[in-house]
């Protein structure tokens, strides 16, 4: 068949795939080490506050607890159980923020042709994703060394439970970062109808056994609780959840992420210039 | 080699629709250098932005063989709360060029000294376009792209940039846009009139600046 000249040009080879890919591995890849210096490059304390925050947190939430009831929250040890509740909830939450502002406030690199919005907004997300993970791995191990024997009875549910989590902030991430250039306002918006109140009725601190019946159906929508009582049952050998649902978390987390990366491919061109 | 294939572009202001590029079909050939001249406001700068993947047209594709660089001198896409080391390191990696070399030899050439590791934002504008100059000429970039400014720093600079640019244009291309006849004369190989949203052009630089020089008279 006789093909013009422009049209060989135009055609997709398995060479042009191939170099799309790895030319998108090492824009992500910058961007990351990127994030990690605007992030913490100028203030050395920043890492170690990536630490802090939740060891304060949780320290501050078990104080609380051990002063207003005795017994152990579902049988768990207090301290593991504040830690596995707080530390991935920070893993949906965190992600969810971080990744918000990735293009309002990376609007100068769209200069490079190969930057793209993608690549930008996920790039916040796996560094956060990254940092979280450490975080929690670390906290375990300071939590085990100071004498809280942590053993985790299905480390792979643990794992998976986590998988979730994230996928369900880095979808709210993609749709945040692609409304709030056009929109402002959604910083606020998404803090005060998402991070506080979801911070307090995903089971955080409390197991949905715990809750009255009349209360639990409604928290049980909230697939945050599904994946916190999941992880818990996977992480104690003390507790068994009768209520969390792979299904349900797992149905939440896809759709989020799918809705969150088709809201980031219909807005991305207007995000990038504001309008 | 650098085909724009039916590239369309307008835009909509107060006055009407103006259309700068009207269906553009020009092949730039491989190993030479283009000059683009044009009024003021014919979308020369539009052009190279298009070229460069800055902007998108309204239709249209830019085939592009070989890289391309960003508007030479250009600071916009650098960060400023990051230093020009970082920042070096940041567009190798984009590039997918070394960074230690990139790193080293913007270092060297900008001549920044101490500066080159304190954060962009507390540089004068002369500092910054020496940095942004050194790291282009650091790239390996087959075509670079000069939207008017294509010297920076005092006489002693502009004269290194000059030898050391002149050597790297043995292996890569210049696309650029200027007002300044004796410029194009200088770099370019051959040349291109945008004017009411048609591209011409042409293999003879003489042609193409004798034409010019008729459609800035009748302008006037």
């Amino acid at each position: 068949m006789h093909e013009s000249p422009l049209e060989q040009d135009a055609k997709l080879t398995f060479a042009d795939i191939r170099d799309a890919f790895s030319t998108q591995a090492r824009v992500i890849n910058a961007l990351v080490l990127r994030e990690t210096k605007t992030r913490y490059g100028e203030h050395k304390i920043g890492f170690l506050w990536a630490i802090l925050e939740p060891l304060i947190m949780v320290l501050v939430f078990v104080g609380i607890f051990s002063q207003i009831r005795t017994d152990s929250p579902g049988g768990m040890p207090l301290i593991p159980f504040m830690l596995s509740g707080i530390v991935p909830f920070t893993l949906f939450r965190d992600p969810m923020t971080q990744m918000q502002g990735a293009i309002a406030q990376n609007r100068q690199l769209f200069a490079f042709p190969q930057v793209t919005t993608f690549d930008v907004i996920i790039a916040r997300g796996i560094l956060e994703v990254m940092i979280l993970s450490g975080v929690f791995i670390f906290l375990l191990a300071m939590t085990d060394l100071a004498g809280y024997d942590i053993n985790i009875e299905r480390p792979l549910e643990v794992l998976a439970a986590c998988i979730l989590l994230a996928m369900m902030g880095i979808g709210f991430g993609f749709a945040f970062a692609s409304i709030s250039p056009i929109l402002p306002s959604m910083k606020q918006i998404s803090a005060a109808f998402l991070g506080r109140p979801l911070f307090l009725s995903s089971g955080l601190f409390f197991t949905a056994e715990a809750v009255p019946a009349a209360a639990r159906d409604y928290l049980l929508l909230n697939p945050l609780m599904h994946m916190l009582e999941l992880l818990r049952s996977a992480f104690f050998y003390e507790f068994e959840s009768a209520y969390g649902s792979w299904y349900y978390a797992s149905i939440w987390a896809f759709c989020t992420l799918a809705a969150g990366l088709l809201i980031h491919q219909a807005m991305r061109r207007r995000a990038v210039v504001g309008i | 080699m650098i085909r724009l294939h039916n590239l369309t572009k307008r835009y909509r202001t107060a006055a009407g629709v103006n259309t700068v590029l009207d269906n553009v079909n020009v092949t730039f050939p491989v190993g030479k250098s283009v000059g683009i001249l044009g009024l003021n406001g014919a979308g020369k700068s539009t052009l190279v932005r298009i070229i460069g993947d800055a902007e998108p047209p309204d239709s249209g594709t830019v085939i592009r063989k070989g890289k391309v660089s960003w508007p030479l001198g250009y600071t916009g896409g650098f960060q400023g709360n990051l230093t020009a080391r970082e920042n070096a390191r940041f567009v190798a990696r984009i590039y997918g060029e070394s960074t230690d070399y990139i790193e080293q030899f913007t270092q060297q050439f900008s001549e920044l000294g101490d500066y080159f590791d304190v954060p962009l934002r507390s540089y004068s504008a002369g500092m910054r376009s020496r940095f942004a100059f050194s790291v282009s000429l650091a790239c390996n970039f087959d075509y670079y792209l000069v939207d008017e400014a294509l010297e920076t720093g005092d006489a002693r600079y502009k004269e290194k940039f000059r030898l050391a640019f002149e050597e790297r244009r043995a292996t890569a291309s210049v696309i650029l846009v200027s007002h300044n006849e004796q410029t194009i004369r200088r770099n370019c190989d051959m040349a291109a009139i945008l004017h009411d949203g048609h591209l011409t052009l042409y293999d003879d630089l003489k042609d193409a600046l004798q034409f010019y020089s008729f459609l800035q008279t009748r302008a006037a």
